[in-house]
């Protein structure tokens, strides 16, 4: 994940930097054509050689910034794309979820409090918002745990957050069924 | 894309375990959540507040007729140059097929906040673009007027001088509105838009549409 993220962040950089050299350049070039303008109403002797170095230089800088430009746009759509991707990742990691949940057969309500363990919500909140007994949310708890083969709410995170490093490391996204129940990991 | 708005899903209801008894008040369906949208690129924070930058060290520091201000005056003709470039190749919002200048979709928005519609737009919104063709076109006027004051062909002709005094009183008066108009929309809207201008993103509240 942050290795995915770290990207972002140098590139976001990279593409306020290359605005700074594009505005800066632009203005050069800007002030370079108006020096030729000046020279052109000048008119002294040895002028025409100079005037077209000078109007070579001028297009040159011009084109510069024009192509620093694009470049700097594919940039900002490389970010942007990289954001999507984030989020994206996201949406999958919802999918997981579900499909962890799917795995260890947890019933509606046991789901609904799993996801709520998830979110970080405590115990006594989970209970206020199910309209529950603290006991029962304990019990179902503990089912959960049960189910998924984790010791508690930490290691039933890890078993998330673990897939997320997976994904980064290897690549691909490794499915539940290397995650069965039965085997106790972390022990 | 999946989300992890399931807490009020249907199953509950279907195989429901007798010891919980279902809540109350089942959460309502979703409305569109608080986001951040990426808008505006470096490229026109960095000539936005340069913009600004010059039109206040103009008005306000440098002396009238010395080499300075006109130097300041040129970098901002130059700034306006760059950003009108910019609007032709830029970034989707910073082009300017997404705020024309249309005094007909600026009415209709008008309209739309009288019957408070929400909806955000991503780009500027439609008065607010009408506001920003008129201050880079002031600008304009401003540089070109203060270059003609130091040519031969109209150097002491008055009206050259009065256009950019005249220029000048309309560009604070614009950039004034300016302000209050980017206060009233962030009042409005609920987007802090002056920090999008700082950072580039716009938080678009819970349940708000964009355009």
């Amino acid at each position: 994940m942050i290795s995915r993220l770290l990207p972002v962040l140098t590139q976001e950089r990279r593409a306020a930097t290359l605005a700074v050299i594009i505005l800066f350049q632009a203005l050069c070039a800007l002030f370079f054509i108006g020096d030729v303008v000046i020279d052109l109403q000048g008119g002294d002797g040895l002028v025409e050689l100079h005037l077209a170095i000078e109007g070579a230089v001028a297009v040159g800088l011009v084109a510069g910034v024009v192509f620093l430009m694009l470049e700097l746009r594919i940039l900002l759509q490389r970010v942007a794309s990289m954001e999507t991707g984030l989020r994206a990742a996201r949406g999958e990691m919802a999918d997981l979820v579900n499909h962890f949940f799917d795995q260890w057969g947890l019933t509606p309500s046991e789901r609904d409090v799993a996801l709520m363990i998830l979110k970080g919500i405590e115990n006594e909140a989970i209970a206020e918002m199910r309209g529950t007994a603290p006991g029962t949310v304990r019990a179902q708890c503990a089912k959960i745990y049960a189910k998924a083969g984790v010791d508690g709410r930490s290691q039933l995170l890890s078993v998330f957050l673990e897939e997320l490093f997976a994904q980064g490391m290897d690549g691909e996204i490794k499915t539940a069924e290397t995650h069965k129940p039965e085997q106790k990991r972390y022990a | 894309m999946a989300t992890f708005g399931t807490l009020d899903s249907g199953r509950s209801g279907a195989r429901h375990d007798p010891e919980t008894p279902l809540p109350e008040h089942p959460l309502p369906a979703r409305p569109l959540p608080a986001r951040t949208v990426a808008v505006w690129d470096p490229l026109v924070r960095l000539i936005h507040w340069s913009l600004a930058l010059t039109i206040l060290i103009n008005s306000v520091f440098t002396e009238e007729e010395s080499k300075l201000h006109e130097w300041v005056g040129y970098v901002a003709l130059g700034l306006v140059a760059v950003r009108l470039l910019w609007g032709l190749i830029g970034t989707r919002p910073a082009r300017f097929t997404a705020f024309p200048p249309s005094p007909a979709r600026a009415l209709r928005h008008l309209g739309a906040l009288a019957k408070g519609d929400k909806t955000v737009h991503l780009s500027h919104n439609p008065i607010g673009a009408l506001m920003v063709y008129n201050i880079w076109a002031t600008v304009v006027a401003l540089g070109l007027t203060g270059y003609m004051m130091g040519t031969v062909t109209f150097f002491g002709m008055e009206w050259v001088e009065e256009v950019h005094e005249a220029a000048f009183g309309w560009l604070i008066f614009s950039v004034a509105l300016h302000v209050a108009g980017v206060f009233f929309d962030a009042w409005r809207s609920g987007v802090p838009l002056v920090k999008a201008m700082v950072d580039g993103r716009k938080r678009i509240p819970e349940g708000t549409r964009t355009e």
